[in-house]
């Protein structure tokens, strides 16, 4: 700026240009540093800001993934528990029932105990069929009751809720649904289901049926095969929903901090900042003090 | 040779003009801060021979005094010219730059209470939901999340119905300014042409001359040139504002009715002079084509932007919703509703009951499928064009708000050059009247000097050797 003359007026208006946008300046190092954001409208940084908003929406959907895996994992972890214990009565059915097939060694009242033990292995396997995770029956598909299997009759307490829609799904990674249950049918057969199977060797044993105990000998090593296989099928779901919810821990950790990174002051810095602006106010408000104060005025007599 | 008292009359010329050039220091020393003041000169000139010598009217004058010339008025008008048309951008960029602020900071993004929060945490509720189909807590969430989305639209919404409606307001404000400043500016004209006709000193006139026409620049962008008579014309856009002693009357012929109200159309003004027909004028720079144009374009624009987002974001969603069933096994209903003029503005949930929330794919009967929650929330897909939307006005907000600092810096240098120019310097005046003093002190001697020559001639001559 080349002038040639100067006026008093100028110097008071520079004075006060100087001083309001060192105060701007303080004013926006200091917003920066109390809301501890970089970018507090679209305008700050209209690129930044809508990186941020992506992150955000990613991160969202990240934290929902984890929240979707828990609760897989729950449930999953719960069928797993459970087939493991049916597993173990089915086991001691078919030992029950070989014990049974000697019938020239035992007479009809040790077979009528046996009997008596099969029943109570049947109402067992009924109840753990039963077994719910957070008030839903774990093997009754879509059902809205809360029992999967009619505990009197062994039969599916609601048959339509099998087989149709979708079943129980958890979205674990984008795109990933997860189907995390097992209807009743695969784990326990139709007809006959293990129950009514159970059911003809507590009448075979009780009527010394031999035809009718071997072939539930039979039976019930299917029954016991088909468990092991969906308790694999289980666990290899489990492992998947369980890689899931790393990748989606790890996705939060990396995405905070990228958040973290475009959006958030870097506090050492906006201090530095911050001290620097109040310097150059205050040397504002010090060359303010001294230009205004001496006119020629002072100076004659 | 000149006669003997012409050295008294000299110093009496001199004592005159000193006199008023200590004056018009103290005139300008009292005017230094006033606003539009501009300071003044007077200017002296030597009283010299007859301009026209003749033979038997010849002059052997060697010095006559000194006599004023005048008081001169120390502007520049291409300079003032100049002022103006800064003036104008500058006022015009800082009104868009304050309003489009104002919505920004409205927007609310990023941040964790924005529309885009509002429909992640909705999309959440929705997975929740998928999880626990049974829950009726879960349920009420999907309905609680929902409504959070469409108070977020609708702050937004009536936020910019809002901006909208004070810059309407503004623009009646405005045209009413500029009527009445115009009105001032026409009768001022008239007092400075029958005033110089008169030989009246017009500087102050001229001072308020200036200042309405830097007034009706700042208001509408409106140039001036100035009159023969001293006085000053003003054009908006071409067409005359001020004509000399008359003004015409700045109308709005649509856009904004006399209560504020819109009416649908866009802005548009019309000039009416005292005679003659009207014209249609627009406004160039200035607050009137800042209101305007956010009137007419940029609010408009995000509006429409975030309404064809709501009109998606609603139809996608009732869409996928009556594909549904609910927790009855009744077919979805409508969930959100809207009235076509202004989605975002009046977008709600419809669903009443968390049952109703149909997020099962099989009917009939009560059931806990979850096949159409995936289908609910893979159909909410506003969010990048959510990002586009404000990414464009955040970008259209930096970016006026940068030329609005770059013109700052243009009109505060035009403004120091007018300053530099026609503002008072207390130490020049200080000086002007120091010399003005000593001039007078000096011009006083020479009159005593010259008394003394006249008392050495009187009362001294023929007294030799007495």
């Amino acid at each position: 700026m080349t002038l040639v003359r100067m006026t008093q007026n100028m110097l008071s208006r520079q004075s006060y240009s100087g001083m309001q946008s060192a105060m701007n300046r303080v004013a926006k190092a200091q917003e920066q540093l109390t809301t501890g954001r970089l970018i507090n409208r679209p305008s700050d940084d209209p690129t930044g800001a809508t990186t941020a908003m992506r992150i955000r929406s990613s991160l969202a959907s990240q934290q929902q993934f984890v929240r979707n895996a828990d609760d897989a994992v729950g449930w999953l972890n719960q069928t797993d528990g459970t087939l493991s214990t049916m597993g173990d009565q089915i086991t001691r059915a078919r030992d029950i029932a070989l014990q049974g097939a000697n019938t020239g060694a035992m007479g009809q009242q040790a077979r009528d105990a046996l009997a008596t033990e099969i029943d109570q292995i049947r109402d067992g396997l009924i109840g753990s069929a039963n077994a719910q995770y957070l008030d839903r029956p774990i093997f009754g598909g879509i059902t809205a009751g809360a029992k999967a299997y009619d505990p009197t009759t062994g039969l599916l307490a609601d048959p339509p809720a099998i087989g149709t829609g979708t079943g129980v799904v958890r979205t674990v990674a984008e795109g990933a649904r997860v189907r995390i249950d097992v209807e009743g049918p695969d784990v326990f057969g139709t007809a006959p289901s293990v129950f009514q199977r159970l059911a003809a060797l507590s009448t075979a044993l009780k009527t010394n049926d031999a035809t009718g105990i071997s072939a539930a000998v039979d039976g019930l090593k299917g029954d016991a095969d088909r468990i092991a296989n969906v308790r694999a099928d289980v666990g290899a779901r489990t492992v998947r929903v369980e890689n899931a919810r790393s990748v989606a821990n790890d996705a939060t950790l990396t995405l905070t901090n990228a958040l973290s990174e475009v959006e958030n002051v870097d506090l050492a810095k906006a201090t530095v900042e911050l001290g620097l602006q109040e310097v150059a106010y205050q040397a504002a408000l010090g060359a303010t003090a001294k230009v205004l104060q001496p006119s020629l005025l002072d100076f004659l007599r | 040779m000149a006669g003997a008292f012409s050295s008294i009359n000299t110093a009496l010329s001199a004592l005159r003009y000193q006199q008023a050039a200590l004056d018009i220091a103290s005139t300008n020393i009292a005017n230094a801060s006033t606003d539009g003041y501009v300071r003044r000169r007077v200017v002296g000139e030597t009283v010299g021979a007859a301009a026209a010598p003749a033979v038997w009217s010849r002059s052997n004058e060697i010095g006559s005094g000194v006599q004023s010339a005048g008081v001169e008025r120390l502007v520049d008008p291409l300079l003032d010219t100049r002022v103006r048309r800064e003036h104008a951008r500058q006022t015009y960029l800082d009104l868009k730059a304050a309003a489009m602020g104002r919505v920004e900071t409205g927007i609310a993004e990023p941040s964790t209470n924005g529309v885009a929060k509002a429909v992640d945490t909705f999309q959440k509720s929705l997975d929740d939901l998928n999880n626990a189909p049974g829950s009726d807590a879960a349920r009420s969430q999907v309905l609680a999340n929902a409504s959070i989305v469409s108070d977020a639209f609708n702050i937004q919404a009536h936020n910019i119905q809002d901006e909208t409606g004070d810059q309407r307001a503004r623009v009646l404000a405005t045209v009413q300014e500029i009527n009445d400043v115009a009105t001032q500016l026409a009768s001022t004209n008239l007092t400075i042409s029958t005033s110089s006709g008169g030989g009246s000193d017009t500087a102050t006139l001229m001072d308020t001359r200036d200042q309405l026409a830097l007034r009706l620049a700042e208001l509408a962008g409106a140039t001036a040139t100035v009159r023969p008579d001293g006085g000053m014309d003003v054009l908006l856009n071409g067409k005359p504002l001020v004509t000399g002693k008359d003004a015409a009357t700045l109308e709005i012929t649509s856009g904004v009715n006399p209560d504020g109200t819109g009416d649908g159309s866009p802005v548009t003004f019309q000039l009416q002079p005292t005679t003659g027909a009207a014209v249609a004028v627009t406004a160039p720079e200035g607050d009137l084509a800042a209101s305007v144009e956010l009137i007419d374009v940029v609010l408009p624009g995000y509006a429409a932007g975030l309404n064809d987002l709501v009109k998606k974001f609603a139809d996608d969603f009732n869409a996928a919703h009556v594909l549904g069933f609910d927790a009855n096994g009744n077919a979805g209903g409508t969930f959100f509703t809207y009235t076509a003029a202004d989605p975002a503005g009046t977008i709600k949930v419809a669903v009443t009951s968390p049952s109703a929330v149909a997020v099962s794919a099989v009917g009939g009967a009560p059931n806990r499928d979850t096949g159409n929650a995936a289908v609910l929330a893979d159909s909410i897909t506003i969010q990048d064009g959510y990002q586009r939307l404000v990414n464009g006005f955040g970008s259209a907000v930096a970016s006026v708000e940068r030329l609005s600092d770059n013109q700052r810096a243009m009109s505060t240098q035009v403004d120091a050059a007018r300053e530099q120019l026609t503002g008072v310097s207390i130490d020049e005046e200080t000086v002007n009247m120091v010399m003005a003093q000593r001039s007078y002190e000096a011009a006083a001697r020479v009159m005593t000097t010259v008394d003394q020559i006249l008392d050495t001639l009187i009362n001294r001559t023929g007294m030799v050797g007495r």
